[in-house]
C-alpha cells in the first residue's frame, strides 16, 4: 500500500469541501455573473446538481472494486494498456487542474497585493509547502485540512456578515430577464469546480468506512454550494451585475467595501489567508492524487520518487498554461467547463461504469466479489 | 527529509553503541581490582572497603551479639539515614542482653539471619539482598545493610531519612484556587501526594530505573482499569530502552522517549502541580514521576493541554470559557503579532485606517532602521532582559527592570532609535507570552517569532502565512504516544472539542476523552443535573425531619 493513513469519513467531507470552495468562491462568482446577469445565484444554486451524477459514478465504481484507486480500477476494467492510458489522463488532469489553482493564486497575489514579485516566487513557494505536505501524506493533510477549515469557514462569513450593511437585494432583480439558456450555460462554470469531487475517487479506498463516501460527498457538495450562493447574491447585491462581472476577484473588492464604525475595515488580508490556506489545501490534495497516481501506474513502492519532479512539472505548468489573468479568466469561463466535465468528470467515469456494466452483464465477469472473497 | 533523520539517527545510535563499549571497558578494569566475594566478615569488609574508596559518608561499624558468637557489621551512608533507628532499632535489640536471655542457646552464625529478621530488629521495612553489588546499591538508596560473618545474605533495613525540601506552592505553575502543594525533588513525597488524592485500589505507581550511574528510580503512575493499555505497554518500552550514564531531571527522559525528538514544541506535558497531576492520572493519562525532580511527566498530551489550566476546573465554568478563548488569542499574538506588524508596515500600509497609518508614519519619522531590523533588535533585547531578570539573584533584579523599562524603552525612543509603536508591539507580545500557562509551550513560540519576523521582512504577510503553514504541517504530523497533536480539533469527537474549548459543567462531563482509547470512559453518574426540587420545598422537608426528630428524642 502506497499510503498507509486513514481518514474519516467527517475528514474526507472536509476535504471535498476545501477542494471545491477554496477557489470557487473566489474566482467563479463573477464569471457566473457575466453569463447569468442578475440570476447568477441561481445558476450557482444549479450547477453543483451536475456533480451528483459524477458523485453516484464515483461510488458505484468505488464499492465494485473495494480497497482500489481510479488508478488501479481502470486497469481492471479497460484492461492493462488501455486502463494505463486512462490513469494518466487522471494523472494529467489532477496536475492541470493543481496548476490552475496555484496559478489563480499567484494572479491575486500579484495584482491585488505584490504587484512587484514576479508569479513565479508565489507559485514554487506554494508548491514548496504542497510538496512537504504530500511527503507527510493524505492523513496529515485532513487533519491540517481539519484546522484550515474552520479558520476559511468563518472567515467567508465574517467577511459576508459584515458586510450585510452595504447589500441591496434590487440588484437581484429581474427575475429570469434573459431566460434559461444563460443560467444553465452558466451553471455549467460552478460545476467545473464542483466537479473537483474527483479526487473521492483516489481518496476513497482510504477512508476508514468507505460506506459512508456517498454521504461525505452530498454533505460537501452541499456546503459548498450553500457558501457559494449566499457569496454570489451579496456580491450581486452589493455590485449589480454588470460592475462585479467586470472584476477579477470580486471577494476581494468585497471585503475592501466593508467599513464598520471606521475600525473594522480593509478586510483584504484575511481574504488572503483564507485563499491561500484553501489553495494549499486544494493544490496539496491535486498533487498527492496525481503523485499517488502516477506511482500506481508505474507500480512504484512508494510516492517519494515522484513528487519532485511532479512539483517541477506543477510549477512550470502554473506559470507556462496561461500568459496573464485575462487569459486565465477567459480559459475559466469557457473552455474550462467543457473540457473538465466532458472528459474527467463525468466521460470517463462513465466509460469505466459502461465498460463495468457491459463486462459484467455480457460476458459474466465478476467484479468486486471475489476481492471481498480474497 | 526521513532520510535525513534515518542517517541521523543511526549516527546517534552508533554514538550510543560507542558509549556503552566505553562503559563495558570501564567495568573490566573494575573487575580487575574486584576479588571474590565471600562470605566471611573480614574479607568482605576488605573487599567492601577496597570497592569504596575512601568516601568518609560511608560508615562501616563492626559489632558482635550473644556474647561474640555472632559477628556482625553494618553498613550505611551518613546523611542518607535516619541514625536514630538505627541506634535503637537494630544495632541495641542485636547487643542487648534480652538477646542473651532468650535466644542464647538458639542463635549462631548459622540461623541468625532468620532470627535477626524475625524476632531482633524492630524495622518495619526489611528485605535480603543476594549479594554484595545489590546490597551496595540500595546503601545508596538511604538502606542499611547488615552483614553477618558466614552468611551469603545481606539483610537490608530500610532507614531513610535525608533533609529534604518542604512541600511548597508550585512556583511556576501559581494558582488562585485550588491545592497549594507542589511536588518536591523526593519521589515517595510525590507518590505520596498523589495516593492522598486518589485513594483506590487501582492507583498503579510502578518502579523503574534508568541512568546506569545516577540509578534513577522512574515511577509511573496509572489508575489500571481506565489507562489504555497499549499507550502504557508503549512508555514502558520506551523507558526501559533507555541506556544512558545520568538521568538527572525528567527533561533527560522527556528527550529519550518523545515521539520526534527533533520537534521544537514539546510532545509531553510537563507540571508541578499535584491536583494537575492527579487529574491526569483521572482522564487516563500515565505519569512519568521521577525522582530528585518536582517536575512530573504527563503523556500522551496534545497542543491544546497548553491553553488549559488546573484552575479553569474549579472556578465557574464560564469564565473558563473565556479565558481559555483569550489564551488562545493570545497564544496567537505571541507568535505572530510582531511578524504581522512588520509585514504590514512594510509592505501593506494601506491596510490600515488612515489616520492610524498617519499616527504611525509620524512615530516611525527618523528611526533609521527599516521595520524588520527594529523587531529583531527589540525582540532580542527583550529576550535578553528576560533571561537577565531569570539568572540575576532577586536582590538585583530591580535594576534590571530599570534598565529595561526605562533605559532601554525610553531612552530609545527618545534618541530615536525605535519607534514607540514598535515598542508596544513587543511589550504586548511579551505580555502574551507570559499569559500562557504553560512556559513549555511558551518557549516554542518565544524561538518561531524570530523566523517568521524575517519571512514577514521578506514577503509580507504571504510570508507570514507561509511561516504559519510550515508550522501547520509539522504539527499536523505529531503524535503524542499515539494520539494526534492537533487533537481534539484534528481527528477529535465533538464532546472532546468541547471539552478542550469550553469547559463543562462537572455534571456534564459523563464521558473521559474519546481520543486516549480508554478502556473504561464512564466518568460519573448521568443524573446530576439542576436539582428539581424547588429550594423553598427542600428547606422545608428539611425543617419537617428536624422537628420531627426533636419530638422522637
Amino acid at each position: 500500500m502506497l499510503e498507509k493513513g486513514r481518514i474519516s469519513p467527517r475528514q474526507t467531507g472536509q476535504l471535498l469541501f476545501i477542494t471545491t470552495i477554496a477557489t470557487v468562491i473566489f474566482f467563479a462568482p463573477s464569471l457566473i455573473a457575466s453569463l447569468a446577469g442578475h440570476d447568477a445565484w441561481l445558476a450557482a444554486l444549479l450547477g453543483p446538481m451536475f456533480t451528483l451524477i459524477t458523485l453516484l459514478l464515483i461510488t458505484w465504481l468505488g464499492r465494485k472494486h473495494p480497497g482500489q484507486t481510479i488508478f488501479q480500477y481502470s486497469e481492471t476494467i479497460l484492461g492493462k494498456w488501455l486502463g494505463k492510458a486512462v490513469a494518466l489522463l487522471y494523472v494529467w488532469g489532477f496536475l492541470h487542474i493543481g496548476a490552475m489553482a496555484v496559478r489563480e493564486f499567484g494572479d491575486f497575489m500579484t495584482t491585488s497585493f505584490m504587484s512587484h514579485t514576479p508569479i513565479s516566487v508565489f507559485n514554487f513557494s506554494m508548491l514548496l509547502l504542497c510538496a512537504w505536505s504530500v511527503l507527510v501524506g493524505l492523513e496529515v493533510i485532513a487533519r491540517m485540512n481539519e484546522f484550515i477549515i474552520i479558520l476559511i469557514v468563518s472567515f467567508l462569513l465574517l467577511i459576508l456578515f459584515f458586510s450585510l450593511p452595504n447589500w441591496e437585494l434590487d440588484y437581484l432583480l429581474p427575475f429570469f430577464a434573459r431566460g434559461p439558456l444563460p443560467v444553465l450555460q452558466a451553471a455549467l462554470i460552478p460545476a467545473a469546480w464542483h466537479g473537483n469531487i474527483i479526487v473521492l475517487a483516489v481518496i476513497l479506498p482510504f477512508m476508514t468506512r468507505p460506506t459512508r463516501a456517498f454521504l461525505a460527498g452530498t454533505a460537501a457538495i452541499f456546503a459548498s454550494t450553500t457558501l457559494l450562493t449566499i457569496g454570489v447574491v451579496g456580491m450581486t447585491a452589493i455590485f449589480g451585475p454588470e460592475l462585479s462581472s467586470s472584476f477579477l476577484f470580486p471577494l476581494h473588492l468585497f471585503a475592501q467595501t466593508i467599513n464598520i464604525g471606521q475600525i473594522i475595515t480593509r478586510f483584504e488580508s484575511v481574504v488572503m489567508t483564507t485563499w491561500m490556506a484553501g489553495i494549499f489545501i486544494k493544490t496539496s490534495v491535486f498533487y498527492y492524487c496525481a503523485a499517488l497516481g502516477l506511482a500506481q501506474v508505474l507500480n512504484l513502492k512508494e510516492v517519494r520518487p515522484v513528487v519532485l519532479p511532479l512539483g517541477i512539472i506543477l510549477g512550470t505548468l502554473s506559470i507556462s498554461l496561461f500568459q496573464d489573468v485575462t487569459m486565465l479568466g477567459n480559459f475559466l469561463k469557457e473552455t474550462r467547463p467543457y473540457y473538465t466535465i466532458s472528459l474527467y468528470f463525468l466521460g470517463l467515469p462513465l466509460l469505466l461504469f459502461a465498460v463495468t456494466l457491459i463486462r459484467e452483464k455480457i460476458f459474466g465477469v465478476c467484479f468486486g466479489e471475489q476481492t471481498n472473497e480474497a | 527529509m526521513p532520510s535525513a533523520f534515518s542517517m541521523l539517527r543511526k549516527l546517534l545510535k552508533y554514538k550510543l553503541a560507542d558509549n556503552s563499549s566505553e562503559e563495558k571497558q570501564a567495568g573490566c578494569r573494575g573487575d580487575a581490582i574486584r576479588q571474590e566475594d565471600s562470605p566471611l566478615l573480614e574479607k568482605r569488609l576488605d573487599l567492601i572497603r577496597k570497592r569504596l574508596g575512601e568516601s568518609k559518608d560511608i560508615v562501616i561499624r563492626e559489632f558482635s551479639s550473644n556474647n561474640n558468637q555472632v559477628k556482625l557489621a553494618i553498613l550505611y551512608v551518613d546523611g542518607l539515614v535516619d541514625r536514630r533507628l538505627i541506634n535503637d532499632h537494630i544495632i541495641r535489640p542485636i547487643q542487648s542482653d534480652f538477646v542473651v536471655k532468650n535466644f542464647s542457646h538458639r542463635l549462631a552464625e548459622k540461623n541468625a539471619l532468620q532470627l535477626l529478621k524475625k524476632h531482633i530488629t524492630s524495622i518495619s521495612e526489611v528485605a535480603e539482598a543476594a549479594n554484595l553489588t545489590q546490597a551496595i546499591r540500595m546503601m545508596f538508596s538511604g538502606d542499611t545493610a547488615l552483614l553477618i560473618n558466614g552468611e551469603e545474605k545481606i539483610l537490608v533495613y530500610s532507614t531513610r531519612a535525608w533533609d529534604r525540601r518542604a512541600v511548597t506552592e508550585p512556583e511556576t505553575e501559581p494558582a488562585v484556587r485550588g491545592s497549594r502543594e507542589g511536588f518536591t525533588e523526593t519521589l515517595r513525597t510525590n507518590t505520596a501526594l498523589l495516593r492522598r488524592r486518589i485513594r483506590h485500589e487501582n492507583l498503579r505507581l510502578e518502579s523503574m530505573k534508568a541512568g546506569r550511574r545516577t540509578g534513577t528510580d522512574v515511577v509511573l503512575a496509572y489508575i489500571n482499569d481506565i489507562v489504555n493499555p497499549l499507550t502504557l505497554e508503549e512508555v514502558r518500552r520506551r523507558i526501559a530502552a533507555i541506556d544512558t550514564d545520568s538521568i538527572l531531571e525528567s527533561g533527560y527522559i522527556e528527550e529519550f522517549i518523545e515521539d520526534v525528538p527533533f520537534s521544537i514544541f514539546p510532545q509531553l506535558e510537563r507540571t508541578e502541580r499535584s491536583d494537575k497531576a492527579a487529574a491526569a492520572v483521572l482522564d487516563g493519562r500515565i505519569l512519568i514521576m521521577v525522582d530528585n525532580t518536582p517536575h512530573v511527566l504527563i503523556v500522551p498530551t496534545s497542543f491544546f493541554q497548553f491553553i488549559q489550566a488546573s484552575e479553569d476546573y474549579y472556578e465557574r465554568p464560564y469564565i473558563a470559557v473565556v479565558l481559555r478563548l483569550l489564551r488562545l488569542f493570545v497564544l496567537n499574538i505571541a507568535l505572530m503579532l510582531p511578524a504581522v506588524y512588520v509585514a504590514i508596515i512594510t509592505f501593506h500600509q494601506e491596510m490600515l485606517p488612515t489616520s492610524l497609518l498617519l499616527s504611525i508614519a509620524a512615530a516611525r519619522e527618523g528611526v533609521p532602521f527599516p521595520a524588520v531590523a527594529e523587531a529583531l533588535l527589540m525582540e532580542a533585547i527583550f529576550e535578553v532582559l528576560r533571561e537577565a531578570g531569570v539568572r540575576l539573584p532577586k536582590t538585583v533584579g530591580q535594576a534590571v527592570s530599570i534598565v529595561g523599562g526605562l533605559v532601554i524603552g525610553d531612552a530609545s525612543i527618545r534618541a530615536g532609535l525605535v519607534s514607540p509603536s514598535m515598542v508596544i508591539v513587543v511589550a504586548v507580545t511579551a505580555i502574551s507570552t507570559f499569559a500562557l500557562p504553560a512556559f513549555n509551550a511558551s518557549i516554542a513560540l518565544r524561538i518561531l517569532r524570530f523566523p517568521l519576523i524575517m519571512l514577514a521582512g521578506m514577503m509580507g504577510l504571504y510570508g507570514v502565512i507561509f511561516g504559519l503553514v510550515i508550522i501547520l504541517i509539522h504539527l499536523a504530523g505529531l503524535q503524542s504516544f499515539g494520539v494526534p497533536y492537533l487533537s481534539p480539533l484534528a481527528h477529535g469527537s465533538v464532546s472532546d472539542m468541547l471539552k478542550t474549548f469550553a469547559r463543562p459543567f462537572w455534571w456534564m462531563t459523563r464521558r473521559r476523552a474519546d481520543e486516549l482509547g480508554l478502556q473504561n470512559m464512564k466518568r460519573q453518574a448521568g443524573n446530576m443535573g439542576p436539582r428539581k426540587t424547588p429550594f423553598a420545598k427542600r428547606e422545608l422537608t428539611h425543617d419537617n425531619t428536624e422537628e420531627h426528630d426533636a419530638g422522637k428524642r
